[in-house]
């Protein structure tokens, strides 16, 4: 508590000051009010005692901060302090609006106890804030020594009080005239004993003591809770017509109730109950207060005139305590008796402290303040408790927008890697309370709610992730994406979206709703890219911002949703440019390992996928050719890309130095007939036209993460498929920018998939026959090398899929090239060919090898050099059946080269790595920023993981010669064990 | 501060807000730094794992900008203006803090003597 005094003083000090000046302006406003009430006075049946002409005053101010409509709810809501008589006299009355003005004049002295718990590790605050009425129901303003404000200037540690002094304090009583009287007959069939002190007419003498200890400068606008909380926050005031929203639907179900009088009888033994179940004293005595705030929204209505007065009145106290059992009889009685001040929890002028305290911490707040309060809360209390999960959902609906956003940071805190919290959140149907706050206007409200929901969707319990959905989470997301500024919230939105577009039936449903927002909101501004470049400035780079990378890794897991989604990405305006240009930015700075970059190639790879079937207007470039059988369509295209270029085969040096052959390739461009473009080219166009070659090259060189280089290595594989014009053109700029220099290397990456994605790539490219002769003579030795021998697996241990590429690309370079074939030969190649084809556990590995050992065979001229290396025919038989023979002759032309050849015809696409590319999906549990339980340490989290599983290998890279790269960084981490380096320091 | 690969961390930072100073030419923050994933962690004499290999505060110039703005020698960076800086060569931590055309760096700093602090607040 100290504590909280220390840090509420300059609060109070502000508050202050602020209440005198309003005090002025009450005063006149005072008078008016007078008026206003004498009408009401004959009508008053019982005399009020205890009006304070303050808070007479305070009750008119709040409603002229209301809005004209509010005016009567208000009304309404005051009356639950009212007697019976009182409210039969308004039924009587013609109904006119004055009427309701009579009821708000009748009250008077305001009560407030505000308790403040501050859950472990989230810094969540919950206060709760009792008020009390006591009514004058004629109003009479009469400002007296009882009255509230009289109370609130003495500031007493309520811990210090008796309960008992407390009940009897004489303002307390002497403010219930009838109503009091009501009151006491229903405690009255309860026992009250020791507890009486709950009794609504002890928290009047009571409440203003402790309210005074807590914050005085609270005390003074406490009519009405939201009031007080408004004094705090101004900007609280406009949240009144949404807590009352948010509040009905727990609250209505009780004005059916309402009017019986079995119920009011059977409440007060449920509030006798709570001093049981809470024992800290400052939990028991606010909740009845409190209540008549709470149902502003059922009272307000006309019916309420019906119910007896004193009925009305206790309905109006009991309902927040019982409210979780209306709300679901199951938890009923666990909220209820456990968790009573839940409801209670109005404004938080101390939570309000607390966060300032915390903020000088800064952002660690929530992890170093979390701690601190709860624990405070618990050296001074030590009765105090953590609310279970039952209570801290049911907080979620809770009037007070600090509670809610306590509740909903709790409740992301417990769900921290805790599968069995997310799923009991679940059945407790937290997950639609929490995505109806997401539409809270307030900040911290709806910031709180995404990041339970950002925990909550983690995972592998798909369930939830449905369940977000269900409750239409993800259009919520997309809304408060649109809506919001905050970086933190748009980071914690994107992550979400990225953990929810994990799991495959909901992608389509990310890209109906979230399409063209997240590209619009994130990805557009944070790429970089303009629409309209500004031609006086340059352009401007990528920030890979957290928000960019959680958007990027939520489009690349939509992206693998078959052929719709991609042509949806493909289509989204501006997404395609915004991706190349940030790509090209990362290639620009050379800063491409991070997992943006990744995530970006991931989607462009996987919107290559079938461009040339996929794409609108395609067909218009397809090659008439394509349907030829492969042997007569290598001399063909042979003709036709390299003509007169690259006439005969090349040396070694030509090939490396055909970049600088300009004049040579350009030429050779022009042999191509590619469409004249009368505009540029913009959207998915750009996907694949040559320009991006050299853009994945660049990464394929630069980078040092396996994904982004499968990534890139499989875009160029999946551009290269096909039989189209564009494919065409890829081929042989691929080979124009030195490009299979660079893939061939990377067939000696330690990791399977880049070898496996830059050997499909490499068949591919081979179709283009000029790219056959260099591949033949130059990957060869490098493919054979990726091969087993025998049943020794190398080094590397690809696994089936990558073998089978390799083999399958071997036989696509070796067939109609008795060139390559010899190459294959001079590799010793066969010798492991045959081992895999008569040992090999695969079928598969077993029946692509059979295959290659076919083409070569096939080549006559070889026989001869063959049988001397000691082969015979039984060699390059199949070993299995002659079916290889006719599939062969089926082959399809190449139309589908993404599929290895081999595979299609076996009917077994499936298993078959090519064929699976849009496959790469991200499972976001490995990456995504997900959760913490503060925000604090989310750059700790999946980035270190991800980024030790990637440099990790990096050791083995190194000790490659061809694999180390000038901008490595690993250089030290090898060599630590030897030289130990000084220290560096450098001055910033 | 030690970490377990994979596992979230979870650590008690301050934000310190450095504004360069310019001296002559060159935009000056008034500290030094050590270690990196490239150094060798064991020779740090700041961290108390000493397989952090995390960028740590090695000296502050005395009035300089970064001891203005309370950075203190042993202070662990976990973040330059949102970058992480728990996984980086000690060359691009440098590089980081030394861009040209950002006049304020934002820290996320931890040190021993925060995570005292709260842990002292809750007891």
């Amino acid at each position: 508590m100290e504590e909280c005094d220390v840090h509420s003083t300059a609060s109070i000090l502000a508050s202050v000051k602020e209440q005198e000046a309003r005090f002025e302006r009450l005063t006149r406003a005072l008078e008016e009010e007078r008026r206003t009430v004498s009408l009401q006075l004959e009508r008053g049946t019982l005399p009020s005692t205890a009006s304070g002409t303050q808070s007479l005053a305070w009750q008119q101010m709040v409603m002229q901060e209301q809005s004209p409509s509010n005016q009567t709810s208000l009304a309404m809501m005051q009356e639950p302090q009212e007697i019976v008589e009182e409210t039969v006299t308004i039924e009587e009355d013609p109904g006119t609006p004055t009427s309701h003005v009579s009821v708000v004049t009748s009250d008077d002295g305001t009560t407030r106890r505000t308790e403040t718990k501050v859950t472990k590790m989230v810094k969540t605050v919950t206060t709760r804030t009792v008020r009390q009425v006591p009514l004058g129901p004629d109003g009479v303003p009469f400002p007296e020594g009882s009255s509230p404000l009289g109370s609130y200037t003495n500031s007493i540690d309520r811990r210090f009080m008796k309960n008992g002094e407390r009940f009897s304090t004489p303002q307390a009583t002497s403010t219930l005239t009838r109503s009091y009287n009501n009151y006491s007959d229903s405690y009255g069939e309860t026992p009250e004993g020791p507890y009486r002190h709950y009794g609504l007419h002890d928290g009047y003498g009571d409440l203003p003591d402790s309210y005074g200890s807590l914050s005085r400068g609270v005390n003074y606008r406490p009519r009405y809770p939201y009031m007080a909380s408004s004094g705090y926050r101004p900007e609280n005031s406009y949240t009144l017509p949404i807590r009352k929203d948010d509040y009905s639907h727990v609250a209505q179900p009780q004005v059916p109730l309402g009017g019986t009088v079995d119920l009011n009888r059977s409440q007060p033994e449920r509030f006798q109950a709570e001093p049981y179940g809470l024992e800290d004293d400052r939990r028991s005595l606010g909740p009845d207060d409190d209540e008549p705030y709470d149902l502003e929204s059922d009272y307000s209505t006309a019916n309420r005139r019906t119910v007896g007065g004193a009925n009305h009145g206790r309905h109006m106290r009991e309902p927040p305590r019982v409210r979780g059992g209306y709300e679901d009889p199951i938890e009923a009685d666990l909220i209820d008796d456990r968790h009573p001040y839940m409801p209670n929890l109005y404004s938080a002028p101390l939570a309000q402290a607390e966060l300032g305290s915390l903020a000088s911490l800064d952002r660690m707040g929530p992890m170093g303040g979390r701690r601190s309060p709860s624990a405070d809360s618990v050296r001074k209390d030590p009765r105090w408790r953590d609310p279970d999960l039952p209570e801290v959902i049911a907080m979620l609906g809770h009037p007070v927008d600090p509670v809610k956003s306590n509740a909903a940071a709790y409740l992301q805190h417990l769900c921290y890697e805790n599968d069995k919290v997310k799923k009991e959140v679940r059945h407790l149907k937290g997950v639609p309370l929490l995505v109806g706050l997401l539409d809270h206007p307030r900040p911290e409200v709806h910031r709180k709610a995404c990041g339970a929901l950002r925990n909550i969707s983690y995972g592998r319990d798909h369930d939830n992730k449905v369940a977000i959905k269900n409750c239409d989470g993800i259009p919520a997301l997309i809304r408060l994406l649109r809506k919001t500024s905050d970086m933190e919230v748009r980071e914690l939105v994107t992550g979400t979206l990225w953990n929810l577009s994990s799991y495959e039936p909901l992608k389509m449903v990310i890209i109906n709703h979230g399409l063209q927002t997240l590209t619009n909101e994130v990805i557009i501004p944070h790429s970089g890219w303009e629409q309209e470049p500004n031609e006086d400035s340059k352009p401007r780079d990528a920030e890979w911002t957290t928000v960019f990378k959680n958007t990027s890794g939520c489009l690349r897991n939509v992206s693998s949703d078959g052929a719709e989604a991609r042509r949806r990405l493909r289509e989204c305006e501006g997404l395609v440019d915004a991706l190349l240009h940030a790509l090209q930015s990362a290639v620009g700075k050379k800063d491409m390992d991070n997992k943006s970059v990744e995530n970006c190639v991931c989607i462009m790879r996987n919107l290559s996928y079938h461009v040339h079937k996929e794409v609108p207007g395609a067909e218009k470039f397809q090659e008439p050719s394509t349907n030829q059988a492969p042997g007569s369509v290598g001399p063909q295209r042979k003709k036709k890309d390299d003509a007169g270029c690259f006439g005969g085969k090349k040396t070694k040096e030509e090939w490396f130095n055909q970049g600088r052959k300009n004049g040579e390739s350009e030429k050779s461009y022009d042999t191509l007939d590619l469409p004249k473009r009368t505009e540029p080219t913009k959207g998915f166009e750009l996907l694949y036209q040559p320009e991006v070659v050299r853009l994945y090259l660049s990464l394929l060189t630069e980078s040092q993460n396996y994904n982004t280089l499968e990534a890139a290595a499989g875009a160029l594989q999946n551009l290269s498929a096909g039989q189209w014009t564009w494919s065409n053109y890829i081929r042989a700029t691929v080979r124009k920018e030195k490009g299979l220099p660079i893939l061939v290397e990377l067939l000696r990456s330690d990791s399977d998939k880049v070898v496996r994605a830059v050997a499909i790539a490499l068949r591919n490219l081979s179709m283009d026959r000029r790219n056959k002769d260099l591949i033949g003579s130059y990957a060869m030795r490098d493919l054979v090398s990726n091969l087993p021998s025998g049943q020794q697996r190398p080094a590397k241990n690809l696994e089936e899929d990558t073998v089978v590429a390799v083999l399958n690309t071997i036989h696509e370079i070796v067939t109609d090239s008795s060139e390559n074939a010899r190459s294959l030969i001079q590799a010793q190649a066969i010798e492991k060919l045959v081992a895999i084809n008569r040992t090999s556990q695969s079928q598969r590995e077993t029946k692509a090898a059979s295959y290659v050992l076919q083409a070569v065979w096939s080549h006559k001229e070889l026989r001869n050099s063959l049988a001397k290396d000691g082969w015979n025919k039984t060699h390059f038989q199949p070993t299995a059946t002659s079916q290889a023979k006719g599939t062969r002759s089926n082959k399809p032309a190449y139309d589908d080269t993404t599929l290895p050849l081999m595979e299609k015809n076996q009917g077994n696409k499936k298993s078959i790595s090519g064929d699976m590319i849009p496959m790469d999906e991200l499972d976001p549990d490995g990456y995504s920023t997900i959760d913490q339980k503060d925000k604090d340490c989310k750059y700790k989290s999946g980035d270190v993981s991800s980024d030790l599983a990637e440099r990790e290998p990096l050791k083995n890279d190194t000790n490659r010669k061809q694999f180390v790269r000038t901008n490595r960084p690993a250089v030290n981490l090898v060599d630590t064990c030897d030289v130990k380096p000084q220290p560096v320091d450098s001055w910033v | 501060m030690s970490f377990i690969p994979g596992q979230p961390v979870t650590a008690v930072v301050q934000r310190i807000e450095i504004c360069k100073l310019r001296q002559c030419d060159n935009l000056i923050l008034g500290f030094s730094i050590g270690g990196g994933i490239d150094q060798d962690p064991g020779q740090n004499p700041f961290s108390e794992d000493k397989t952090d290999k995390g960028i740590y505060v090695t000296r502050v110039s005395k009035g300089g900008p970064a001891e203005a703005a309370g950075l203190m020698i042993g202070d662990k960076i976990m973040q330059v203006n949102g970058w992480d800086m728990t996984m980086v060569t000690h060359d691009q931590a440098r590089k980081r803090l030394t861009k040209k055309n950002e006049d304020v760096v934002r820290l996320l700093v931890t040190r021993k003597s925060l995570e005292d602090a709260v842990r002292n607040a809750m007891v």
